[in-house]
């Protein structure tokens, strides 16, 4: 017994890397040592961005290396909210990716609660139906979608930006799975109290499903700001650009290397909404990513 | 009052009993009803603009379909399909040329019979896999006949590009990811942290990505290139050096996405017992054998969805080549994607898009089946 407690025990000094034996404690050094390397690579791009959206344009004509701001000014940023359709293309995102994502909830949700916890004729059709759209590669179908879209005139609007985001079967999936594992007992008791199933649906169902709600409607969020392809084919209007389109565009024709500083700042703009998005909701997103490929 | 407490929790019974039944039958009606008042917001826009588009596709793939003319829609059965794998005057076929993809296929089937022989893969599952790189191996030997040429040689060489991109970013990005996973799972809060900056770049949209890529990779400006002169090297220009351009959009993208499998492995690890590494310390084994016996076959299910996601993923690549590179230099980054693009939007034939997009899909499903027999074996097994 006590030999084994003591295997333990020194065993959990080694995983720690804790005041065990010299040469385990070295190795945990060079291993945090790497990883604190790697992670600072990881970050220089981002840091790079940020410190020359915030450097004046001409500072940057001799040096762009720096990591941090020359002659720092927040000008570059006042230029882009002011000057050109930065600011359009950030509210035909927010509209668009708004739009999507509340849709994209409410849809998997209710989808996802017949799926799970309703007994129906054709469930046995409908459900390998939903999991088969998640084979389709969404980027190789945007002939068929764009003609869809010609034949009624409606490129150019922001419904043609969304609706065919919203029909991505991703959310029915993990919403069904998170649905399943929510016991019964509380639904048949307010079941059984003559609730509808709406009620139940609203009432119960739904406010326990926020973590996951979140997490769903994070990585929804993320994805549709950053849809490109799509945004490519459908609006071709610069007016009807999203800020990423918008963004693409301007690296193809800008007077590049004197206008750099405004450049990154526009890029800064387009990342920073994300980047705060994400770190007020990463806990959900990291599990929503882990819950919508773990189940398969 | 007392009197009628008595009786309520008899008579709530039966009556209970009474609406159970009555209910079981109304329910499998009304309820079939409710399910669909559920289901039909979402299953009519899915039927519409996920489902509807793939028949569609393949339909307009039989067609010679013009975007700006809409007189121009032509039934022409599989003509689509021959100027893509066609060439403008008959096939021959031999054992030299495209020397590279066809070691590449033999070192593959080598691989697999070793495997098979050791006894590491299903019987069926080695056969097929040894027979379809026999195939690839044949096919890659076919070329146009004397004095002709491929109908679609842009096809082929996107298609070359995109196969190099997966099978140059797929083994990167996981080996990393995972390599990373392994100290990053333990909870605490560097750890924590850590994660975090992996996992930030993944949020940024693709046209982020390739304005920081862009410049960060600029001879004259970029930080890369302050880096290499300090190991005196002279500064590469790898957006537009033939050789280095692909090594570019795959280190780029590796940053990008790396988080996304590194947060799948760290949930793969996180769900193997920790009595397994108790029991395998307690026996005796060193670091090394504790990641081979007991990470490697607890992560097995993991590592098969990783590398298939990451598969997937990187066959659809687009963005980054388009934006950074525009399929240059010299058509060395261009992939298929951007092919289908421009054949729809700039040549307007619809018709020859979609068949090239049918071909994409068909690919796509093709590698994720092989690599889920390939790599799914122990589940055959048991």
């Amino acid at each position: 017994m006590s030999s084994a407690s003591q295997a333990t025990d020194k065993d959990a000094k080694l995983r720690d890397g804790g005041p065990g034996r010299k040469p385990v404690k070295v190795r945990g050094l060079l291993v945090v040592g790497l990883l604190g390397f790697v992670a600072a690579m990881w970050l220089a791009p981002l840091v790079w961005m940020f410190s020359l959206s915030l450097s004046d344009n001409t500072a940057l004509q001799t040096n762009t290396t720096s990591l941090l701001p020359l002659e720092a000014t927040t000008e570059n940023y006042q230029d882009a909210l002011a000057v050109g359709l930065t600011p359009r293309w950030l509210l035909n995102s927010t509209i668009v990716t708004g739009v999507t994502t509340i849709a994209t909830l409410l849809l998997s949700a209710m989808a996802g609660y017949a799926l799970a916890r309703i007994r129906f004729s054709g469930k046995r059709l409908v459900f390998p139906l939903i999991l088969a759209g998640l084979m389709v590669p969404k980027e190789a179908m945007f002939i068929p979608l764009f003609l869809m879209f010609a034949e009624v005139d409606q490129h150019n609007t922001y419904q043609a930006l969304a609706l065919p985001r919203i029909a991505a079967p991703l959310g029915v999936f993990i919403m069904t799975q998170f649905f399943m594992a929510i016991p019964r007992e509380l639904e048949e008791a307010a079941a059984m109290d003559g609730a509808s199933r709406w009620r139940i649906f609203t009432r119960i169902m739904l406010p326990m499903s926020v973590p996951a709600l979140t997490a769903l409607g994070t990585f929804t969020f993320i994805l549709t700001w950053n849809d490109f392809l799509w945004p490519l084919v459908s609006a071709t209007d610069p007016e009807m650009f999203t800020i990423t389109t918008g963004l693409a565009s301007l690296q193809g024709n800008f007077a590049q290397a004197n206008e750099l500083g405004s450049l990154m700042a526009r890029g800064a703009i387009a990342a920073i909404p994300l980047l705060i998005l994400y770190f007020i909701f990463q806990r959900y997103l990291i599990r929503g990513i882990a819950m919508g490929s773990g189940g398969k | 009052m007392a009197t009628e407490s008595t009786v309520a929790p008899a008579q709530h019974l039966t009556s209970d009993r009474q609406t159970h039944a009555t209910l079981s039958w109304r329910d499998r009606h009304s309820d079939s009803i409710a399910a669909y008042l559920f289901l039909a917001p979402f299953l009519v826009i899915y039927l519409i603009f996920l489902l509807f588009p793939v028949i569609q596709a393949l339909l307009m793939s039989l067609y010679e379909w013009d975007l700006l003319d809409p007189r121009v829609r032509r039934f022409v059965g599989l003509d689509n399909y021959a100027e893509m794998f066609g060439t403008t005057g008959g096939l021959t076929w031999g054992v030299t040329g495209n020397t590279g993809w066809r070691l590449l296929a033999l070192a593959v089937l080598l691989a697999v019979l070793i495997a098979a022989f050791r006894g590491a893969l299903a019987r069926a599952t080695a056969w097929v896999s040894a027979g379809v790189m026999v195939l690839i191996w044949v096919l890659l030997g076919l070329r146009p006949g004397a004095d002709a040429a491929w109908t679609d040689g842009v096809f082929w060489s996107s298609f070359a590009n995109t196969v190099l991109f997966v099978l140059l970013s797929t083994p990167l990005i996981v080996g990393v990811a995972l390599a990373l996973a392994i100290p990053l799972a333990r909870p605490g809060g560097v750890a924590a942290f850590l994660r975090i900056v992996f996992f930030a770049p993944y949020v940024l949209s693709v046209a982020v990505l390739t304005l920081i890529w862009g410049f960060l990779l600029n001879p004259d400006l970029g930080l890369i290139a302050s880096l290499t002169s300090w190991f005196g090297m002279e500064p590469i220009a790898w957006l537009t050096e033939p050789g280095f351009a692909m090594v570019a959009i795959v280190v780029t993208t590796l940053w990008w996405t790396m988080g996304f499998n590194l947060i799948l492995f760290i949930a793969g690890l996180q769900d193997i017992e920790p009595s397994l590494y108790e029991a395998a310390t307690l026996d005796g084994a060193n670091p090394w054998h504790r990641f081979l016996n007991v990470t490697v076959p607890g992560l097995r299910r993991t590592l098969v969805l990783v590398t298939v996601l990451q598969v997937i993923a990187s066959f659809q690549i687009f963005g980054q080549v388009f934006i950074m590179t525009r399929g240059g230099p010299g058509g060395t980054t261009r992939v298929l994607i951007q092919h289908i693009y421009e054949s729809s939007f700039r040549e307007f034939r619809l018709g020859y898009g979609a068949a090239l997009s049918v071909f994409l899909f068909v690919v796509m499903l093709v590698a994720a089946v092989i690599q889920f027999r390939l790599l799914n074996t122990e589940e055959d097994e048991s």
